[in-house]
């Protein structure tokens, strides 16, 4: 299909973004990426190598840490989606955030989001996770910067936050 | 002096990380305009080919497509860039000289659209011989990438024992030499020994893209530009379109990566050549495949020949470097220079001889990347260190030692002292590693490594400007551009600490060339060294303005003052300064303001010209295991150290370290683009890997030295490339530790390892 019947043919996403509800009508193949950067303006959500490999996209869909520019719209219709600007609380970043930001888990800071968001699903899983499934896991996104050891110390340092705040 | 709390030496977050960690950081991917369209562009599938037509009229008729650009479109353009040689067309004239080279370009309401009209151009190539790889680029009778009249260019000029020369021969666009001490010194050698050496090549993978919006309606150029080097860009962008610098601004927002790549002209000509024809706003932002095809690493060949004396001096070392420059120069000039002028390492030599050509290949141009040469050298240098080591029955550690220069010592007559104790670094990773008294389990070993580059880049003006308000924020504006190496942190810390205020009222404006003030670049590990030297000048200045200003308020001299968290300290009272400026200029306000510039004095006397500003030092340690089996290599432990001087923050200087070095660990071990047949197979994220969090070593330390040596505010020096020069050459020297197996060909795959083996085992024939 051309682009451009491709645009025409347009669907209508209802979705539910950091706890507010929307209804987006896109063209049907938008990306949820594409979605959340270009409809609502959400630029936290990082666009970069747009085959579900850096993970610098990642957003949680009903919890669950995905590329954003690999999932349609359409396919989030009636989901709960998080990216990282539902993380701060009231303008002030949240814990996993703070943590980044107090061990210096990021440099460039265009995977800062997608790792926030990956950290975010591993906490829920695992509020104290060992080494092995802190690697296993960042291991799904692309840091070029920091050699990864200020993110690892990161997320054990998020989990100390997340416990001491309950 | 009254005792007060320091900034610098902060453990505290960095400025930019609020907005990072929250996700509000601004990139140029993130600028939109009103009206903008979309730009795409028609690569070659051609390695080399002549350009016989183009017809794109059934492009233009594609719905949402705004302008199509070819060749046609270039009139009254200089239309060609590039550093020391102009050479890289906006769109292909005559003819396409790599599998990537832009052939024509769309702008459209969408990406989708301008996609959907790029199909639609025709093109007719004639085929030509393509020149692959550096062999086939230099063999006898080869087809060459520039017939005929060469691109014009320039070479800068040197000092002592320095030359280079544009076009030597076919296919070679510049060869940097140098030369010092008398050759005589041969005849003196016990032992003369050559290996070469083969450096594969990375791509940069910078998570942010390529990308530039411009607008170019009316009279101005505007561009929001992810960039390294916003005024040479500014240059660039005037002298190919014609127009006068104070015509084009360039905005750089945060830029989510660089690594050397983001310099000069990428995505901006064609983005400001599309607006022009459109009269809209243009954004062209690059794909990853698309980043694959632009700008790589330097591949090379290195031939080393090193003479020494039977007890271990060294007494001469020659050097022959070919580095596959790709189709187009680049900065292959200036990474030729100091791949060059870097490879003796830093040692006592009585004779060097070196040079490097660039070797034009049908391939991705290759341009800066981190490391800058050095990383090449010194794979090549310090691999043949201990291979010279074992075949003498010594211990690499030893040979080391005996030869490394003193510290002030000059790297080459006519240079500047080495600010480091190379010995200390040294002993430092050798401890951390256990090197010394290390075992002899099978398969298993160490190895040292010393990474080697003049920092802080020649030729490098620096400007700043620092200015407090009446309440005492301090604004401090520089062209330094926030790449992720922390420079807007360090640099606020300078400003800190010689106004004396806390660091978290010191903020770092953005960076737009018609407001801030004059550099060459972000590159070159010179943000410290050079720019914080201009940071410095410049904070000293508003200070002493503040103090005169004070001075005269309260009847003294400015001698008598002292800042103090924005009062002035006179014997033992603190007078504040609010109310004395508001006395003075009224309650609108007024700003202290400061200028400062530095550059490193030229001097004939030394080889590039200028002395080097700072001497950054990598030195790393491995231990690895290496299954005989299947050539695997284990990296148990891996010990980077890199020496800052001073730490203006401990967390940035840490982060540079630790991510420099395991680029350097991809590149040892499995980080490469791969061609075949002339073609790059792996040019995308799914299949170009780079590391991941399950690829560290399972022990992975920095250490971070501040030796307090350094040029830079306060003894500092820079950071960010060290740690990744001598890592692959560490891996490979703890390889033969452990199996008496060399490899001289990076990466180290199984493959390769398991070959060496074969033949460290096999009796010789």
């Amino acid at each position: 299909m051309s682009a451009d019947r491709a645009a025409a043919h347009r669907i209508t996403v209802d979705v539910e973004v950091d706890g507010r509800r929307r209804r987006e009508e896109v063209p049907a193949n938008t990306v949820l990426l594409d979605l959340l950067r270009d409809r609502m303006g959400n630029t936290g959500v990082k666009a970069s190598c747009e085959r579900g490999v850096c993970g610098a996209c990642t957003t949680l869909i009903d919890g669950v840490p995905t590329a954003s520019c690999s999932v349609f719209a359409f396919s989030v219709d009636g989901c709960s989606v998080e990216t990282v600007a539902g993380q701060a609380e009231a303008g002030e970043p949240g814990p996993v955030q703070r943590a980044f930001a107090e061990c210096g888990g990021f440099q460039c800071g265009y995977c800062t989001p997608g790792m926030v968001m990956l950290t975010t699903a591993l906490l829920r899983e695992h509020p104290e996770p060992t080494e092995e499934q802190v690697r296993e896991w960042i291991s799904s996104n692309i840091c070029r910067c920091t050699g990864y050891r200020m993110i690892i110390d990161s997320v054990h340092r998020a989990a100390e936050l997340i416990r001491e705040e309950a | 002096m009254t005792a007060r709390p320091s900034a610098f030496g902060s453990t505290a977050p960095r400025k930019d990380a609020k907005l990072k960690v929250t996700g509000a950081a601004r990139y140029t991917a993130d600028v939109t305009l009103p009206g903008m369209l979309h730009a795409k562009v028609l690569r070659s599938p051609h390695a080399h080919a002549r350009l016989v037509t183009v017809d794109a009229r059934r492009a233009r008729e594609v719905p949402g497509v705004h302008a199509v650009l070819t060749r046609d479109d270039l009139g009254g353009l200089d239309a060609v860039f590039g550093y020391f040689i102009k050479d890289q067309p906006i769109v292909a004239t005559d003819r396409v000289r790599h599998v990537g080279d832009p052939v024509a370009a769309v702008a459209a309401e969408s990406e989708a659209a301008a996609l959907e009209a790029l199909a639609l151009i025709d093109v007719e190539y004639e085929v030509l011989d393509a020149v692959p790889d550096v062999d086939a680029a230099l063999a006898e009778g080869a087809a060459e990438l520039f017939p005929g009249d060469k691109p014009r260019g320039v070479v800068p000029p040197y000092g002592a024992g320095a030359s280079a020369e544009l076009w030597p021969r076919p296919n070679v666009c510049y060869e940097f030499r140098y030369e010092t001490g008398s050759e005589d010194v041969w005849e003196r050698c016990d032992h003369v020994f050559e290996d070469t050496f083969v450096f594969s090549r990375m791509n940069h993978f910078h998570l942010e893209p390529f990308v530039t919006v411009a607008d170019a309606r009316g009279d101005r150029i505007e561009v929001w530009s992810s960039t390294q080097n916003p005024f040479p860009l500014r240059k660039e962008i005037a002298r190919v379109f014609r127009v006068e610098e104070s015509s084009v601004r360039v905005n750089v927002p945060f830029v989510g990566g660089g690594f050397g790549a983001k310099h000069n002209c990428k995505t901006e000509p064609v983005a400001i050549l599309l607006s022009k024809l459109t009269g809209r706003p243009v954004r062209h932002c690059l794909t990853t495949e698309e980043g694959f095809l632009t700008l790589s690493q330097h591949a090379a060949v290195l031939r080393v020949r090193t003479g020494l004396l039977a007890d271990g001096t060294f007494l001469a070392r020659e050097s022959e470097v070919l580095l596959d420059a790709g189709a187009y120069t680049d900065g292959s000039p200036l990474v030729a220079e100091k791949a060059g002028y870097r490879i003796p390492g830093p040692y006592r030599w009585e004779h060097v001889r070196s040079s490097c050509a660039c070797v034009m290949t049908s391939t991705t141009p290759a341009g800066p990347f981190r490391g800058f040469g050095a990383t090449q050298a010194t794979w090549a240098s310090e691999s043949q260190i201990d291979m010279i080591a074992r075949r003498l029955g010594m211990d690499p550690y030893d040979l080391r030692v005996k030869n490394l220069r003193a510290l002030g010592e000059p790297f080459m007559p006519g240079e500047s002292g080495i600010d480091s104790d190379l010995v200390e670094g040294l002993d430092l990773v050798a401890a951390e590693l256990g090197y010394h008294g290390r075992g002899s389990a099978p398969n298993r070993g160490m190895g040292l490594a010393i990474g080697f580059k003049d920092g802080g880049g020649v030729n490098k003006p620096a400007q700043a400007r620092v200015k407090v308000n009446a309440t005492g924020q301090v604004f401090v504006s520089t062209g330094a551009v926030e790449i992720g190496q922390g420079i807007s942190t360090a640099l606020c810390l300078v400003a800190a600490e010689v106004l004396g205020v806390p660091p978290e009222r010191v903020s770092y404006a953005p960076v737009s060339t018609d407001t801030s003030p004059f550099d060459q670049g972000t590159n070159a590990s010179s943000g410290m060294t050079v720019m914080g030297r201009a940071v410095q000048l410049a904070a000293e200045q508003a200070r002493d303005r503040v103090l005169e200003f004070a001075a005269g308020h309260l009847g003294c001299e400015p001698a008598d003052l002292e800042l103090a968290d924005w009062g002035v300290r006179l014997k033992e009272t603190v007078h504040p300064l609010p109310p004395m400026v508001a006395a003075v200029f009224g309650g609108t306000g007024y700003e202290f303001s400061g200028d400062g510039f530095f550059k490193a004095p030229n001097s004939h006397e030394a080889p590039l010209e200028a002395p080097c500003v700072f001497w950054e030092i990598g030195w790393a340690g491995a231990e690895v295991e290496v299954d005989p089996e299947t050539g695997a290599v284990t990296v148990l432990k891996l010990v980077a150290s890199g020496d800052v001087g001073r730490a203006a923050n401990k967390l940035v200087v840490r982060g540079q370290e630790e991510g420099a070095a395991l680029m350097g660990y991809g590149q040892a071990l499995f980080e490469e683009m791969r061609y075949e047949d002339g073609v790059l197979v792996n040019g995308e994220a799914l299949d170009y890997r780079v590391p991941m969090a399950e690829d560290l070593p399972a022990s992975f330390v920095s250490v971070s030295q501040e030796q307090g040596h350094g040029p830079g505010p306060f003894g500092s020096k820079g950071a960010g490339e060290g740690t990744m020069v001598p890592i692959a050459a560490a891996i490979a020297n703890a390889v033969q530790d452990a199996t008496g197996a060399r490899v001289t060909t990076l990466p180290l795959t199984p493959e390769r390892v398991f070959r060496a083996l074969r033949e460290a085992t096999s009796p010789a024939v």
